[in-house]
């Protein structure tokens, strides 16, 4: 589905990733761990298309095509999604218009018919039901005034909205108590199925116990130095970095 | 719904002038030449000031001890207004002002009366070769006194926006919490000139001022483009969401949508 | 590098006279409580002394035959006078500006003395020339004037009343190509330099000012970097108004031709007078392609007494133009005077070029300042930054007035603009006047500012670590202005840090 190779990128001079390869195929969920600026965040960015960053070389296909070349909003209506780990505050547009244009925007580009406004409100009680999230907060607006808890609820309900392919989920699990934690995660593997697959890239084991990764990947210094499987998470749980980091300390 | 059909169904009482009373409902004054308002000691009271042909208006309001007054102000034909609030002791006045039009609408507040807050909400809107000027005065006369003023405005065609800011802090109006916000964004061959400005003669005073011109929050756009917006429809909804902002804060039930709309409709125009 | 710090360490011993010892590591920044408090102690004006110099004056009063006899007694061609006539004649048909927050006395323009000369024997070649008397007032300044400029790294043009008296460096400057001289000795030497770009940034019809000072300017600095030079060391110009009831018009240009880069420094101390001295003083300076100039100054001119009584009027048009890539970067620490009208602009012409300001004024007692900067963004891509520092006392009013324009072609324009305010006493005014203009929907404009008091809880905080409520006010305004005085070039760091603290003594009750 996702087919990385050799992607480098950088931010003004500073070169970032320095040669990414990874494979993420249809069913499998990947997790990808590593210390603080190893570069995780800049790759998620990268694939999504932020253009604060600049790929100087390599390829990212999404089912097989070139994913680089389109813009933000096709990557995303392609079924390309990025679960922010610092979802951005939009003062004056509430949730539901802005999930009623993206949804909107989607099925007209996959040239499906617009929702009635009543299929409309029933997929976003559905979907809000997942993360348990309040029904007051899509009336408010984006993110705005949203705890923590709430926009990384906030985050999965509209990945259940947009229904994608492939979702990314950028340290999901950062400043969740146990309870919204297991709401989220939770909510996570209900939209698990085999036609889709999930990336995520966290900190912590405690979010693999609910979301079980088939391959765990240890990015450092821009690069992929190790993967393995779930145990490889307890074990780096256990031990730290330094085991796998030393040969490539400078 | 519009104003005659709020105003036929009863849900604004038609007003010209004089002591407002508590009602159950907000009192509507459409295109008045003047009108001299009072709000009695401790009463509550609403009021919606409508401009729907082109007129010149001076409005004079009186806020009684412990009173306070709701003020909804829609400019949606080419007026030149202005209004002067006279705040007792302890009064509260909340304004929401849009102007969608060509209009020249000066704002004085004077804060006679000590814990006198004054709270102001305004959007302007202009398109084409529109000129709208807006200006606030905030006179804080005496001590313990709050403002709080937002203003945002959006400009495009050849228009011009302009927002003129004062805040005065008299001598010995200690305590005073002033604060003034003006955002702007500009679009086309618009133009935009901000003057937010603070006079200051006592020192135990909080007061700050800001002022912004252009609006691009890369992150928002590539939040939204992430969930499949086009840029297009990105930045519109940004510009939507930037005055919905303030036009949100309406709490004034009947009228709310009639602001709404008006300013809606204009937006639409750009 | 440790012979560098040795040296600077000397320099600054000897022009303060103290031990500052916190130098050593550069870290002038340090709050030093000790040496505010030792400033604090000196409770008269530092610098209210006059020296006896014979001085060669005019009669009082301007007319054509006033401007006339300047412009002969400096020995100056044809066009030159021509230049004073058109701008005298103009200044007649001018009013005086009335839009500052300021209440200016009337002034009577006929009552002034245009031209003061300290006499000297000869022309002189060495140091040891100098009028010893001139001597005694430059070393009583802190200007010492012989090896401690070169050790500092400073060439110096001292300005006393109206003529150039001494300029060391001279040869050193003049092997890089840099012309640094009086701007009479200027208009002589290089006649076709000068007259390219005298008054083209700033017009004599600009403001009532700029045109008196057009038409009766008596000396002042002239100073060109050639293409590609970029000057290591400081140029550095002290001022000093001496004769008494002598108005001071000087004329500063400064041309920093494509690539070459210089830094600048512009510092005034005017003796104790009774009486309210007049002061119009105009810069321009010209920072052709890929050019760099930073203009620092520390104005203590005297600011009256306790009363309000005298004080210098400090009336000043200060404007730069930026082509293209250039960057012209103003640092002001204005404490003195009793009256400020000054507004350093940029004109940023050329695309890619990059405007500053960055200024800390302070008033006390029954100062007023009302002091800014324009931004005009022409070119594509400019950028400008203000950050403004104001702090009224006792009966001061202080006003920081800025104008941000964004012309309908710069495309992408940038400014950010900080302006706060501290208020020290409950009978003193803080002010701020932004105008902010844009006609280009690309343009990013950001302007925030504060007003406030020192807050009780710092005073609490010092006070029980056993800091006195003035060492704390000392300290705290320090650290209020450290944005801006870290921006000054060392020499003048110290020199303002002390200011600030000298400024403020008698505001804490």
């Amino acid at each position: 589905m996702l087919k990385i190779t050799d992607l480098h990128a950088s931010v003004g001079d500073k070169e970032i990733l320095k040669g990414i390869n990874l494979e993420v195929k249809a069913g499998e969920v990947h997790a990808i761990m590593g210390p603080n600026g190893s570069g995780k965040s800049t790759l998620a960015s990268v694939i999504a298309g932020n253009e604060k960053f600049t790929v100087t070389s390599g390829s990212v296909t999404f089912e097989g095509e070139d994913l680089l070349s389109l813009p933000i909003e096709d990557r995303a209506r392609k079924g390309l999604f990025l679960g922010f780990q610092y979802p951005v505050e939009i003062p004056g547009v509430s949730m539901a218009n802005f999930m009623k244009i993206a949804v909107a925007e989607q099925r007209k580009y996959k040239g499906l018919e617009p929702l009635s406004p009543a299929e409309f409100l029933k997929l976003m009680r559905e979907k809000s039901a997942i993360v348990e999230l309040d029904s007051k907060l899509t009336s408010r607006a984006v993110n705005e005034g949203f705890s923590g808890g709430e926009k990384k609820k906030n985050e999965i309900f509209q990945m259940a909205m947009l229904d994608p392919k492939l979702s990314i989920l950028d340290e999901t699990d950062s400043g969740l108590d146990i309870d919204a934690l297991r709401v989220v995660a939770t909510g996570v593997t209900r939209l698990k199925r085999a036609d889709n697959a999930t990336v995520v890239i966290t900190h912590y084991q405690r979010l693999l116990d609910y979301i079980v990764p088939d391959y765990v990947h240890v990015l450092y210094k821009g690069r992929i130095i190790y993967s393995g499987d779930k145990s490889l998470a307890l074990k780096l749980e256990k031990e730290g970095y330094d085991w796998l980091i030393n040969d490539y300390k400078e | 719904m519009g104003v005659e059909q709020l105003i036929e169904s009863g849900l604004l009482q038609p007003f010209c002038g004089g002591v407002l009373e508590s009602a159950a409902h907000p009192a509507v004054a459409v295109n008045p030449k003047s009108l001299d308002v009072k709000v009695a000691n401790g009463v509550s009271a609403r009021l919606v000031l409508l401009y729907t042909t082109s007129s010149q208006s001076v409005v004079n309001i009186d806020i009684d001890r412990d009173a306070s007054l709701d003020i909804v102000a829609i400019y949606a034909a080419d007026s030149y207004v202005s209004v002067s609030v006279n705040q007792s002791e302890g009064s509260v006045c909340k304004t929401m002002s849009a102007l969608v039009s060509s209009s020249n609408v000066t704002y004085n507040y004077a804060l006679n009366g000590v814990g006198a807050e004054s709270v102001f909400n305004a959007v302007f809107v202009v398109e084409g070769r529109e000129h709208s000027t807006l200006n606030l005065n905030t006179r804080h006369l005496t001590s313990d006194c709050k403002s709080c003023s937002l203003v945002k405005g959006v400009s495009a065609g050849n228009s011009t926006g302009e927002f003129h800011g004062l805040v005065y802090v008299a001598p010995d109006a200690q305590r005073t919490d002033a604060q003034q916000q003006s955002r702007n964004i500009e679009l086309d061959n618009s133009r935009i000139i901000s003057l937010p400005q603070l006079e200051i003669y006592a020192d135990d005073v909080k007061c700050s001022h800001g002022s912004t011109v252009g609006y691009s929050d890369a992150e928002a756009l590539f939040y939204m483009r992430q969930r499949g917006l086009s840029l297009a429809a990105a930045r519109r909804l940004q510009i939507e969401g930037f005055i919905n902002d303030v036009v949100s804060r309406c709490d004034m039930e009947g009228i709310c949508s009639v602001l709404h709309d008006a300013v809606t409709a204009k937006l639409e125009r750009l | 590098m440790l012979d560098i710090c040795g040296v600077l360490f000397t320099y600054y011993n000897r022009l303060f006279g103290e031990k500052l010892l916190f130098l050593r590591d550069f870290r002038i920044m340090k709050e030093n409580s000790q040496d505010i408090i030792d400033s604090l102690e000196s409770r008269e004006y530092q610098y209210g002394y006059t020296t006896d110099i014979e001085t060669h004056t005019l009669p009082k009063g301007l007319n054509e035959g006033i401007i006339r006899a300047i412009s002969q007694r400096k020995g100056e061609p044809e066009w030159m006078l021509e230049m004073r006539l058109k701008a005298f004649r103009h200044w007649q048909t001018m009013k005086l500006p009335k839009w500052a927050h300021l209440d200016i006395p009337e002034i009577d323009f006929q009552d002034i003395i245009y031209y003061a000369e300290p006499k000297q024997r000869k022309k002189l070649n060495s140091v040891d020339e100098i009028d010893p008397e001139l001597k005694r007032t430059f070393d009583k300044l802190g200007i010492p004037l012989e090896e401690q400029m070169a050790l500092a790294g400073v060439a110096v043009d001292a300005v006393m009343d109206s003529v150039s008296v001494k300029t060391t460096f001279r040869e050193t400057l003049a092997e890089k190509g840099i012309i640094f001289c009086s701007i009479s000795e200027a208009i002589r030497e290089y006649p076709e330099l000068v007259r390219k770009y005298l008054g083209s940034v700033v017009s004599y019809a600009d403001n009532f000012y700029s045109a008196l000072n057009a038409a009766v300017f008596s000396d002042g600095s002239f100073c060109y970097i050639p293409k590609g030079v970029r000057y290591p060391m400081e140029l550095s110009t002290y001022f000093r108004i001496n004769a008494q009831g002598t108005g001071q018009f000087e004329r500063t240009l400064i041309v920093a031709d494509e690539g070459s880069y210089v830094s600048y420094l512009e510092g005034c101390t005017a003796p104790q007078r009774d009486e309210n001295q007049l002061h119009a003083a105009v810069v321009e300076i010209v920072v052709e392609k890929d050019a760099e100039v930073k203009y620092s100054t520390v104005q203590n001119w005297y600011p009256g007494d306790k009363e309000g009584k005298g004080g210098i009027y400090n009336f000043v048009t200060k404007r730069g133009i930026c082509r293209e890539n250039a960057r012209l970067s103003w640092t002001q620490v204005e404490t003195g005077s009793a009256i400020t009208w000054k507004y350093p602009s940029c004109i940023l012409a050329g695309d890619n070029s990059v405007g500053e300001f960055y200024s800390v004024a302070m008033t006390n007692n029954y100062q007023q300042a009302d002091t800014g900067t324009k931004m005009i963004h022409l070119g594509r891509n400019t950028r400008s930054r203000i950050v403004s520092k104001g702090i009224s006392a006792g009966f001061s009013q202080n006003s920081y007035r800025g104008l941000v324009k964004i012309a309908a072609k710069a495309d992408n324009a940038r400014n950010y603009s900080q302006c706060d305010s501290l208020l020290i006493g409950d009978k003193c005014g803080a002010h701020t006047f932004p105008h902010i203009d844009s006609a280009n929907r690309t343009a990013m404009l950001e302007h925030e500012a504060t007003t406030s008091k020192i807050s009780e809880e710092q005073l609490f905080y010092c006070n029980q670590r056993g800091i006195s409520t003035e060492d704390a006010v000392g300290l705290i305004v320090n650290g209020y202005a450290k944005e801006v005085i870290a921006k000054l070039p060392m020499e003048f760091a110290v020199e303002a840090q002390k200011l600030l603290a000298i400024s403020l003594e008698g505001s804490v009750g």
